[in-house]
Order: C-alpha cells, then structure tokens, then sequence
C-alpha cells in the first residue's frame, strides 16, 4: 500500500491529470444519465399530474405524445354512461411557435376550466377565460421574454398570455393551455376531442371500468401509467441511443485515461519491480501494488466526479432552466461501481507488463 | 522539429494508441452526431422534397408538417386554382398517427389524397398501386415487412381497417413513416368533410412559384403560400432549432473527452522525455523549437485520431442502413470543418501543460545525475 500510493504521489501533475480524467467520466456519465432522467420526468409531467386514472384515446393510440387522437363524437356521453365520476375532455396537440426567429414546439391542451385537466400550479396569474387567452409555460416564456399581458402568436391566432404555469416545461417541448373551444377554433374542429381523462365511480375499480369501456368501438382504454410508459418508451427510443453511446465512450475514456497512468508509472518503475521480483516478491504483491493504484486513481476521480456532476447539474439548471437533471442516489452507487471497473480494467495492462518481467533483467545494466 | 516530435510519439506504440484512439473517439462522437442529424434533416423533409408540389399552402401561420397541424376550408382550394399561374391544386389531408399492423404498431404521417392526384402520393411504389381508393391503404414496405404484412393484408390507420393495395419506398424515418389513404375514408373518420390541411399546388410552366406564391398570400385572405424549398427549409429548421441544445452539449462532451485524453498523453510523453529535452536545452535547442516539437506532437496524434474518427464514422454510415434501422447518417462538409476546428483547438490546449513543463527545465538538470 505505502508503495503503491509513493509510486502514484510521486508525480503530482500526472496524479492530477489521471484524477481529473476519471472524475471528467464519471462526471458526464452521471450527467447524461440525470439528463435522461430529467427529461423522462418533464415528458411525464403532464399525465402525473392530470386528473383520473384511465385515458381514453382513439382506437390505435397509445400515447399522448406520438400521436394526433381524435375521439369518435358521442364518446363523452358513453364514458359517463359506463360508470366514470368525472371525465375531462382534451383536445390536444403539437404546435410550432415561432418565437424570436427560432422554431418552439410546444404541446397545446385545450380544456374546460370546469372539469380540469389544466395547469396543475400557476406561478402568475390565472387560467383562461377567453378563446384568446393562454397559460404559457413560465420558463419559456422568461426564455422567450415574454410576461402576463404579452401576446403570442399561435397558428393563425393571436393569445394574450394570463397565467404562467410551473413545472410544465420540457427542453423538446413544454406544455401550453388555452381553452377547450379555442383549440377548436384553431384546429377548425368543432366540438373534436382528442382524449378523455377519466376517474371511476366510487362503485367500480379503474380496471373494472377499463373493462366496460374496452367495449365501444374505435376507442383504446388505458391505465394512465401505461400511457406514461408509452410515451417514454418513445422518446426513449429516439435519445436513449446517442445518449448511452456517450456513456460508453466516456467509460471507455475513463479507463484508458487511468490505464495510461498507471502504465506510465509502472513502466517507469520497471527496474524497480524487477528489483523486488528478484529479492522475492510474488507477483500477486506486485499485482496489489498496480491495482491499488488504480482503484486510488479512479475512488479519487469517481468521488470528485459526484461533487462536479452535482455542481455542474445545478448550474447548468440555473443557467438553462428548460434542463431537468435528476441525479439519484442509485445512480451515484452506479457510477462509483462503474469508477470501480474502470480501475480494474486499467489495471490489467500494466500487470502483464509486470507479470512478463525477468527478475534478472535488473542486474544486466 | 518535426521528426523529433514523430520519433517521440511513435517509440511508444501503446501511448499513442490510446492517445490517437481517445482523439477519434470523441471526435467520433461529434461526427455522428452530426451526420445522424444531417440524415435526420434529410429523411424529416422526404415527402415535401419528393411530393412533386412546386407551392404548399398552408393555414395561416402554419409554415411546416412535422409536429404542426393546418386546417384550411375545403373552398380555399377553388380560390388558390383561379389565381394566375396555378396549374393544378391537390388538397390533402394530413395528421400524425398510429398504423397498426397487428403485432406492431407505427407511429405515421397520415396522408389524406384525393382520387387521381397530381402531386402528394407515394413517389416510389415497390409493389401495388400507387393512388389508394376507399378502403384501401400504400404503407411503406419496410415497416410492412417487418411485420410479416403484404398487398391485400388488412392494417388499422386512424382506427378503421383498410386492405394494404401498395407498397412504398424511401417513405420511413427512425421514428416514422408515411401511410397513404383516400381523402374520402380521412374526412370520414375525422367527421369533417369541410376542411383540407394543405394545398399542393403545381405551378404552369414558365411561372416562378416563388412569384405564385406571393400572388397566392396576397389575394387569399390568412393562408401561408411557401414554395417546395422554403416549406422544407422551414421543416429542417424546426429539427434544428430542436436539437441545437443538445448537440451543443454532446459537442461538448467530445471536445472535453477528446481533451483530457490529448491533454494527458502529450503531458506523459513529454514527462517521459524530460531529460532528453533538457540535453537539447543544454545543447543550445530554443524554448521555441521545443514547443514547437510539442505541439507537433499533439497535432499529429489529434490528426489521426480525426482520420480514424471520420473512418469510423464512414464506417458507422455504411453499416446502419444495413442493419435495418430506418436512419441514414450523412458526414456533411460543414460538419468536418467544424471537428477539424475542434482537432486543432484540443491538440493546442493539450500543449499548455508539456510547454510550461519544458519552459520551466533547468538545462543543468540532465548534467545532476
């Protein structure tokens, strides 16, 4: 152990650099993954937060997210009829503002004040009274610049902007209200409803009431956590990818940056190594002696890694509100494991340089 | 100099592998990152570049398809045809939604077209026809194969069943793909027969359409008329101002990872020759030359990290239309000129380090031991 750490500490620029290298890894892994998590947080915020337990959804349609709904007329009326206490009709969609030059989606629910399914928290103002009036997502709208009373432009409509809402925003998307009838207007659909979100009767369960309405016709009945799961099993199949590619090479990184360091130093102490060789170390100690430099490397780079990734995830949220990261304990474990591995596997090299070495090799020059 | 540096960095193989492999790696993540957003843009604006319209006009405000929704009524239609220039006007319907094949299920722009169109229909048909009647439904044939679906099978678009009389090309992204149905069965599940989402408009020869569609915005009242090219610049920047967020963070991470990797083995390499560049300080060699060996070094190992980088992501855009992903990576110009910026900024940064190390070398050191 005093060996392995005056090997490591003997140098301090190249201890430093290692230590920083891995904390730079565990850093961004720990990141990405918060980033992940954040955003399938922000996806899910809107049906978290809805009322009901059941969404009904045009037949085929699973997702609120992925898809236009439209709900056959009349559908309200059957819902009620099969046993639902309340059902909150939604005419909802996907709409691009443009704002300040640059293209915003943003997710558009259009609802009746009276039966819910708005804004859960308002952090300004009120909800919509008017076709012309909107609740706006409070962090795009501080982006965008944009206040109560400012008018925005959505399709071919003007709102003006009466209530700015909390927790509604998202970095693909944020969510956006206006008035059930306004959506109509703007979406030249009178009287359509994209999906109904329903609570059941004190008499039945959700899944008995699922049940019952799985008999209309052209309607897909779901529990509202399976819509959920369904909208972020879209988009994870669009983010997850590029996202843990960067996870892997930042690993990859990581234990090649470790492995370089502990190789420099064991070949630049080959001669002693031979020496100890000769006078009867096993390699086994000398396998200790690399290995612990590297897990010294690495714990060093992992814990620092965890301070900097928490750093950097408030910063970066201060500075881009529109970014959710969430850094969980599990995750934290995760990376100091994945500290751990890199140590371990940057080990390997220099201990076969170790193991290839001749004793005698120290007394030739 | 330069063969100092070259000697330097070639005697230890394994320094350099890693050196030149963590360069390419994260210069590989840039790359790919770029060319699967290129190819992203590409295949986002397949139907618009491929509808055959020269003008798309749109509900007010509406300025492109993806994640936007329009709705014009039905006589607009008639009003767009009387205006001087316009050959031919073909209304469709359009909505993203769901094609259910049985097993799976598609996420598709649904496109509504009326009997005979002139524009605004499949542009390659594999097999089958290409102008669905009642009834019946062109998907593309990728998404069908897969679920084991072929002409005359029955598939579930906009909830109803239609007969699959046509199969398509070039007509599927990573997240979707275009299905084809009669304007009739659309407005018929939709209950509304009153309203149109775009106007494919085909110009007469010898027009300019950019000329039409400004005569069309101005003598139509609250409709957007923008020719072919400018609708998909519009659909293109809706993907870019999307990401723009996210591939500068992921750029980030490159230039970081691609950093602490050049910054570490240029840093041990010169460590390792310490004593050597003490005897060239001794031998009179100025500070000047030996950075520059520095820095050559540096620049050598991160341009051949960026060759195997851009090989590896040639490579990656080869292999992945292959494995059946419906994604095509496109490594664009700009995109290499900006990785070769980020190559050159990464292998001066990672001199800092080595250049104080060698500047602040006693000479007389090497004479010590």
């Amino acid at each position: 152990m005093p060996l392995a750490r005056r090997n490591l500490f003997k140098d301090k620029t190249r201890l430093a650099l290692s230590v920083g290298g891995v904390a730079l890894a565990v850093m961004l892994i720990l990141l990405l993954n918060g980033l992940l998590s954040g955003m399938y947080a922000q996806i899910s915020a809107y049906l978290e937060h809805a009322p009901g337990t059941l969404v009904v959804a045009q037949d085929g349609v699973t997702n609120l997210l992925g898809a236009t709904s439209l709900l056959p007329p009349g559908t309200l009326g059957d819902v009620k009829a099969k046993g639902a206490s309340r059902v909150v009709p939604l005419l909802s969609q996907f709409a691009i503002l443009d704002l300040h030059g640059k293209k915003q989606p943003v997710y558009l629910v259009g609802y009746e004040r009276a039966r819910g399914g708005g804004p859960w928290q308002l952090a300004a103002g009120r909800e919509p009274r008017r076709d012309t009036e909107v609740a706006f997502d409070r962090v795009l709208a501080e982006r965008h610049g944009l206040t109560l009373g400012d008018k925005v432009e959505i399709m071919d409509r003007d709102f003006t902007i009466v209530g700015l809402s909390e927790g509604t925003t998202s970095w693909m998307t944020s969510f956006i209200f206006i008035r059930k009838t306004a959506a109509e207007n703007l979406m030249r659909a009178p009287g359509a409803t994209s999906f109904l979100l329903v609570t059941p009767s004190d008499r039945l369960t959700a899944a008995q009431l699922r049940e019952r309405l799985s008999h209309l016709s052209n309607v897909e009945v779901l529990f509202k956590r399976e819509m959920i799961a369904n909208d972020l099993k879209l988009f994870a199949r669009l983010l997850s990818a590029p996202l843990q590619l960067m996870v892997g090479i930042a690993f990859l990184v990581g234990t090649l940056i470790v492995g370089l360091v502990i190789y420099t130093a064991t070949v630049e102490r080959q001669r002693e190594y031979g020496v100890l060789r000769a006078i009867g170390a096993r390699n086994a100690m000398l396998y200790q002696v690399v290995a612990t430099q590297a897990v010294i490397a690495s714990g060093a780079g992992s814990a620092l890694g965890v301070g900097l990734a928490l750093g950097s995830a408030e910063l970066i949220m201060k500075l881009r509100p529109q970014f959710l990261i969430v850094i969980e304990p599990a995750m934290i474990t995760r990376a100091l494991i994945v500290g751990l591995a890199m140590a371990l596997l940057a080990a390997l090299f220099p201990a076969r340089i170790i193991a290839g070495l001749a004793p005698a090799e120290v007394f030739r020059k | 100099m330069l063969r100092l540096a070259y000697r330097n960095l070639f005697q230890n193989k394994t320094r350099l592998a890693i050196s030149v492999g963590g360069a390419a790696l994260a210069l590989m993540l840039i790359l790919s990152l770029d060319a699967v957003m290129a190819g992203v843009e590409r295949q986002v604006t397949a139907y618009i570049d491929y509808s055959g319209a020269d003008i798309f006009v749109a509900q007010d405000g509406v300025r492109n398809m993806h994640m936007a929704s329009s709705s014009l009524a039905a006589s607009v239609a008639s009003q767009v045809k009387a205006v001087p220039g316009v050959a031919s006007v073909t209304p469709i319907l359009y909505l993203t939604n769901v094609v259910d094949l049985g097993e799976a299920r598609n996420l598709a722009y649904v496109i509504g077209l009326p009997p005979r169109p002139v524009v605004g229909g499949p542009w390659r048909v594999v097999a089958g026809k290409s102008a669905p009647s009642v009834g019946e439904a062109v998907i593309d044939h990728g998404i069908a194969e897969k679920s084991g679906v072929g002409l005359g099978d029955e598939v579930k678009i906009l909830g109803e069943e239609f007969t699959v009389v046509g199969l398509s090309e070039g007509t599927a992204t990573l997240v979707n793909s275009v299905a084809f149905i009669s304007k009739q069965d659309f407005a018929e599940v939709r209950g509304d027969s009153r309203t149109v989402s775009f106007l494919l408009v085909k110009v007469k020869p010898g027009e300019s359409p950019e000329a039409v569609a400004a005569r069309i915005e101005a003598w139509l009242n609250k409709v957007t008329a923008q020719t072919r090219q400018e609708f998909a610049a519009q659909e293109r920047k809706v993907i870019n101002d999307m990401s723009t967020d996210v591939i500068t963070i992921m750029n980030l991470v490159g230039f970081l990872i691609g950093l602490a990797v050049m910054a570490l083995t240029v840093y041990t390499a010169t460590l390792a020759r310490r004593a050597e560049y003490g005897v060239l300080k001794a031998l009179g060699a100025r500070n000047g030359h030996l950075y520059r060996a520095v820095l050559a070094q540096a620049l050598i190992s991160v341009l051949l990290g960026f060759g195997l980088g851009l090989a590896f992501t040639l490579l990656l855009s080869a292999a992945v239309p292959r494995l059946g992903l419906n994604l095509a990576l496109k490594v664009s110009g700009e995109s290499l000129l900006k990785v070769g910026g980020v190559s050159l900024v990464i292998a001066g940064l990672s001199a800092v380090l080595p250049v104080r190390q060698i500047a602040g070398l006693d000479p007389a050191m090497v004479f010590r031991r």
